[in-house]
C-alpha cells in the first residue's frame, strides 16, 4: 500500500498491525541494511510509542497515526541538527492546519499544539559518526480519532476532540507523508538553520507574546521567547532588556 | 579505594623514589607526582591494572629512577606535588569527541547499561553513547577502533562542540 501523490516519502510503507514502537522497528530494520529513503513504518496500534529519554507515549488502538519515517539527510553538518527538527516540525504543522481549524502551533522545540493542548509529538532519532550524518528516523504521533486521554496528560487534543468527527487513517498518512516530503525538499536545497527560521518562530507557540514559565528550580517568571540561537535553544526577554538562553531541560512552559 | 588506603598509598610512594605513580581499576583511576616529577626529565611512570584490593605491591618492583637525594622527613607523609585523576591531553590516546551541543547519555534510557565502558573495545561504527539536542536523540558512532581507558563525561551532563568524549588506546 504505497502512498501517492509523493516522490519518495512512503512510496515503501510497511504498514504494520500492531507494532511495539515504529522507531524501535525502523532502528531494526537499520541495522539489519539500508533501506531506501523515504521508508515509512506505520501501525495504527503501536503499543510502546517512545518519548523522550524514559518516557513513553500513548495511544488507543485504532484511533491515531503513529509512523516513523527513514531518512538520510548526509547533506546537513550535524550541528545544524535543528534545521532538520524545524523542517519536520513545519511539515506536521502543515498537516495539521489542513485539517483541524483554530491557531495550530510548533510548541518549542517540536510538539504541535492545536490552542494549548498537545495533539502531535516527534521523537527524531539521528546517527552521526564523527561530523557525518548516517541516519535519520522522525517518529511522529498524531491523535486522531480518540477522545479520551489519562489524567497524566492532561494538556492532549486530537482532530476528533477539536473537530467533532472523526478521520478515516490512511488518507491522513498519505496527507503527512506529503507535507514531510515537501519540508524535507527544501531543506535539502538549502541545508541551513535559516532556511526555516522565519516560518518556525511565525509559527512557535508564545513566540512574542508575554507568558509565565519554569525554572527546574520551581522558581516562575515571565518573560518573552525572542528567537532561537544557532544550536536552536530559546532565547527569552526578561525585564531590564536582559537576554536569557534556554536548553530544553532548563524551561517549563507554564 | 578508600581514603585510608589513598593515604597509605601516598605515603609509601613518598618515601619511594618513584617520580610519578599511576594505577587503574575499572573507571577508579590515580596518579601521584612527587617531588623528584619535576626534577630534570620524567622518569618512569607506572601503570598497573587491575589494581589488588589492598595496597598494591608492584611498588617495589617499580623500576627505580634515577636516584636523588631523599629527605628525611618521616613526620608527615610527603605531600604529593599533584594529584590528578586523569591524564588531561595525553597524546597517545586516541580521542572521540561531540560533533554537536548538547546533553551526554552513556545509555539510550535508564534502565539500559552504558553503551561502552572502561575497558571495552570498540570498532568503528560502534554506538558509543547519545547526545540529546533539544530533543533529537543523536547516537554517536566512533570512527576509530581501539579500547575504552576514560570516560571523560559523566552521564547527562551538558557538552560542547568538539567536547572530548571518550579517550581509546589504539
Amino acid at each position: 500500500m504505497p502512498t501517492e501523490n509523493t516522490l519518495f516519502v512512503g512510496k515503501v510503507l510497511v504498514q504494520l498491525p500492531e507494532v511495539d514502537s515504529t522507531n524501535r522497528y525502523a532502528q531494526m530494520l537499520l541495522a539489519k541494511n539500508r533501506p531506501i529513503e523515504g521508508t515509512v513504518i506505520s501501525t495504527f496500534h503501536q503499543t510502546q510509542g517512545q518519548g523522550q529519554i524514559g518516557s513513553t507515549w500513548e495511544s488507543e488502538p485504532h484511533q491515531n497515526l503513529a509512523l516513523s519515517i527513514i531518512l538520510y539527510p548526509v547533506f546537513l553538518p550535524p550541528h545544524a541538527a535543528f534545521a532538520l527538527n524545524m523542517a519536520l516540525s513545519l511539515a506536521v504543522r502543515d498537516f495539521v492546519a489542513a485539517h483541524v481549524p483554530g491557531p495550530v502551533r510548533i510548541k518549542w522545540p517540536n510538539d504541535i499544539y492545536i490552542g494549548d493542548r498537545k495533539t502531535c509529538g516527534l521523537l527524531i532519532q539521528n546517527t552521526i559518526a564523527g561530523n557525518r550524518w548516517q541516519t535519520s528516523v522522525a517518529g511522529i504521533g498524531v491523535n486522531v480519532n480518540q477522545c479520551a486521554f489519562s489524567p497524566h496528560v492532561p494538556n492532549a487534543t486530537s482532530f476528533a476532540l477539536e473537530t467533532g468527527q472523526s478521520f478515516e487513517l490512511p488518507p491522513l498518512l498519505t496527507a503527512l507523508c506529503h507535507t514531510v516530503e515537501q519540508r524535507y525538499l527544501s531543506l535539502k536545497n538549502s541545508p541551513t538553520m535559516h532556511t526555516f527560521l522565519p516560518e518556525y518562530l511565525q509559527q512557535l507557540y508564545r513566540f512574542g507574546e508575554v507568558a509565565l514559565f519554569r525554572r527546574p528550580n520551581g522558581q516562575v517568571f515571565q518573560g518573552t521567547i525572542t528567537g532561537l540561537n544557532l544550536d536552536g535553544k530559546l532565547l527569552m526577554a526578561r525585564p531590564k532588556g536582559i537576554l536569557e538562553v534556554f536548553g530544553i531541560k532548563e524551561i517549563t512552559f507554564l | 579505594m578508600n581514603f585510608k588506603e589513598i593515604q597509605e598509598l601516598i605515603k609509601l610512594v613518598g618515601r619511594s623514589d618513584l617520580a610519578e605513580f599511576k594505577m587503574k581499576d575499572g573507571e577508579f583511576e590515580l596518579s601521584i607526582r612527587t617531588k623528584f616529577y619535576n626534577a630534570g626529565r620524567q622518569q618512569v611512570v607506572q601503570t598497573m591494572a587491575p589494581a589488588p584490593a589492598t595496597l598494591p605491591a608492584p611498588i617495589a618492583s617499580a623500576p627505580a629512577p634515577a636516584p636523588a637525594p631523599q629527605a628525611g622527613n618521616t613526620e608527615a607523609a610527603p605531600a604529593p606535588k599533584s594529584a590528578e585523576t586523569a591524564p588531561k591531553s595525553d597524546k597517545k590516546y586516541l580521542e572521540i569527541k561531540s560533533p554537536i551541543v548538547g546533553t551526554f547519555y552513556r545509555s539510550s534510557s535508564p534502565d539500559k547499561p552504558a553503551y561502552v565502558k572502561v575497558g571495552d573495545r570498540v570498532e568503528a561504527g560502534n554506538v558509543v553513547c547519545i547526545i540529546e539536542a533539544m530533543k533529537l536523540f543523536n547516537e554517536i558512532e566512533s570512527e576509530i577502533t581501539g579500547t575504552i581507558v576514560k570516560v571523560m563525561v559523566d552521564d547527562a551532563q551538558p557538552v560542547e562542540y568538539d567536547q572530548v568524549l571518550f579517550l581509546l588506546e589504539a
